[in-house]
């Protein structure tokens, strides 16, 4: 029971992580706090429970096919909404970048509910993942080891990305001093649009994998945002490997929260994340 | 304030000079007597909706207390605003005070977890202590909504207090037009009291006014009482418009709501929760009676503003009336 419970909870953080570190590079960039992102989230789920059927539905290969395909279109829609709209904004305020933000969010619900409606819609999940294996003498679910498996192909992935590419460079470099990065040369509005359609492709891609497991709609951007902003936080914003962390943390404190204090689950996370940050506070003042 | 323009500099806005800064008394006086004949005036329905109107501008004047002049966001807005129904209701239900006594509970307890709350704010700052705010508005969230036993959890609490205190819609109504003139007035004295240019000094600029003596968090912590006070004002008066309280009253939409008011209304003006409420109240009745999809239509609305005009409603007003004042 308490493996089956971890499990989930390691696959939930892995979600997590996916929708979150995309959020954290983009703080880390640009410093915009994209309340958006839960949207773009949606949208990847919405996309493959509609792109599925039309892509060999049934098959796993057609299943991560869709995946990638509804990654790339959402990083699309982030594109042209970092283009036409963000971009526009770097300089004002950060209450002006969130407002902006939140007023993506309210226009995407409401073309989400226009296009997909109000009733939930689910993603029937392709027969090679749809059984269940015996490790240990408990039975857990393909799709969770699956799930595990792609978090760790993407980690691997956005790694070498970041430390083995001449564009993973200048990226954790713009983290680091964004002025600097421009100062010696390299087009800043090129590395700020990169990145927030790279994050946007993580949402997509986790919300292409959350239809399959569970009915989808147009409430799952805020019910997502809250969660990955605890873990931006937790992690430390901007801190790529510190949203690895704290979404596995917080992942695995869930499930065990909801096994032995369902009704505190929530409180505790909250409690953990005002606690990170006061504490940082504080050695940031005694230092 | 990390970077960007920031809040205008004394010097270059239009509040210059004594006169800008004391209460224009004929101006109050005839929107109040207006707003009263409106709501006399009225059919029932409008009146209510004038109520709302009058109830979210207080919220949003005191978030934009906050957001305008002391240089903090606050993502757990509406912890305060249903703290204050919240504390009418319980005190209420669970300490058997009469209501008179239960209205003046309310917002107590709103100023009182503002204490709380904002010592652990102030600790941080920009973003970081937004994240916070969050943190402690869920939190609040997630105890009201759970503890059944207390209040209500899901079904909230009614028949406490008897809707609009029994008074006939327009008469509730002209009570509300009271108390919120008054408040509005409280924090117009606030802004611009020698408290009040602390508390903007601070917002403009920390590392000053720390030179000058006056710490920030302190100061900071004062305008979060404040302004947590006077959203429980808006959110008792809430609860007894409509005779009931809900866990969604502390909720995220709410917040989100007043955000939404005051950078509509225009970030850096006194009116912006005013014009904001008016603004946004409007179309939450009107293009959602015609609309079904009005959150598009705000949406809209806002990256407009905040895309052209940043100054909101407020700068647009402020822009008419130069021109008019030029000419002789």
């Amino acid at each position: 029971m308490l493996l089956v419970q971890v499990m989930q909870g390691v696959m939930e953080g892995i979600f997590l992580f996916l929708i979150a570190s995309g959020l954290t590079l983009i703080f880390g960039v640009s410093r915009i706090v994209n309340f958006a992102h839960g949207s773009f989230y949606m949208v990847g789920a919405f996309l493959t429970y509609q792109i599925y059927p039309w892509i060999a539905e049934g098959t796993a290969l057609g299943f991560f096919v869709t995946i990638v395909i509804c990654g790339l279109l959402v990083a699309a829609l982030g594109l042209l909404f970092e283009v036409f709209l963000l971009r526009r904004v770097y300089h004002a305020e950060e209450l002006m970048q969130l407002v902006l933000t939140l007023a993506a969010v309210l226009i995407i619900r409401d073309v989400t509910k226009f296009i997909w409606g109000l009733d939930d819609v689910s993603v029937s999940l392709p027969d090679a993942l749809a059984g269940a294996a015996v490790i240990g003498g408990t039975y857990l679910p393909t799709y969770q080891l699956v799930m595990v498996g792609v978090g760790v192909v993407v980690l691997a992935a956005v790694w070498s990305f970041l430390k083995f590419t001449h564009a993973g460079i200048i990226l954790r470099a713009a983290t680091d001093d964004r002025g600097m990065v421009a100062l010696l040369g390299t087009n800043q509005a090129h590395v700020f649009t990169s990145v927030f359609a790279i994050g946007c492709f993580l949402a997509g891609i986790a919300g292409g994998f959350a239809a399959a497991f569970e009915s989808i709609n147009y409430l799952l951007d805020t019910r997502v945002i809250v969660l990955a902003f605890i873990v931006v936080v937790i992690g430390g914003l901007g801190n790529f490997y510190g949203a690895l962390y704290a979404a596995l943390a917080v992942g695995i404190l869930k499930a065990l929260g909801l096994l032995f204090a369902p009704r505190l689950s929530m409180v505790i996370i909250f409690l953990l994340m005002a606690a990170v940050l006061l504490i940082r506070s504080l050695r940031r003042t005694t230092e | 304030m990390a970077r960007g323009e920031g809040p205008p500099t004394e010097s270059g806005s239009a509040l210059q000079g004594r006169d800008a800064y004391s209460i224009n008394w004929r101006l109050v006086a005839a929107v109040v007597l207006l707003q009263a004949i409106l709501l006399v005036v009225s059919p029932p329905l409008l009146v209510f909706a004038l109520i709302e109107v009058m109830i979210f501008a207080l919220y949003a004047s005191a978030l934009n207390l906050l957001l305008s002049f002391s240089g903090m966001v606050s993502f757990g807005h509406a912890v305060y605003f249903g703290l204050g129904a919240y504390g009418l209701a319980l005190s209420i239900t669970h300490f058997d005070f009469p209501i008179a006594l239960g209205i003046v509970a309310g917002p107590l307890v709103a100023a009182f977890f503002g204490l709380i709350y904002g010592i652990l704010c102030v600790q941080l700052t920009a973003i970081y202590a937004a994240m916070l705010t969050l943190a402690c508005a869920e939190v609040t969230y997630a105890v009201v909504f759970q503890w059944f036993d207390v209040t209500g959890g899901d079904s909230g609490i009614s028949g406490h207090v008897p809707t609009m205190l029994g008074l006939a819609p327009y008469q509730f109504g002209l009570v509300v037009l009271c108390v919120v003139t008054v408040a509005i007035l409280m924090l117009w004295r606030v802004v611009y009291s020698p408290l009040g240019l602390t508390i903007r000094a601070v917002g403009q600029n920390p590392a000053r006014a720390a030179a000058l003596g006056h710490g920030r968090k302190s100061i900071q912590l004062i305008a979060f009482v404040i302004s947590a006070f006077f959203s429980g004002v808006a959110g008792t008066l809430f609860g007894i418009f409509h005779g009931n309280v809900f866990p969604d009253y502390v909720g995220v939409l709410f917040t989100v709501d007043g955000l939404l008011m005051v950078v509509l209304g225009g970030l850096y003006s006194f009116g912006a929760g005013i014009y904001g409420a008016i603004i946004y109240k409007l179309l939450d009745n009107l293009a959602a009676h015609y609309f079904q999809y009005w959150q598009l239509v705000v949406g809209v609305i806002i990256v407009v503003v905040v895309l052209v005009s940043p100054s909101g409603i407020a700068g647009l007003v402020r822009r008419i009336v130069d021109r008019f004042e030029r000419r002789p």
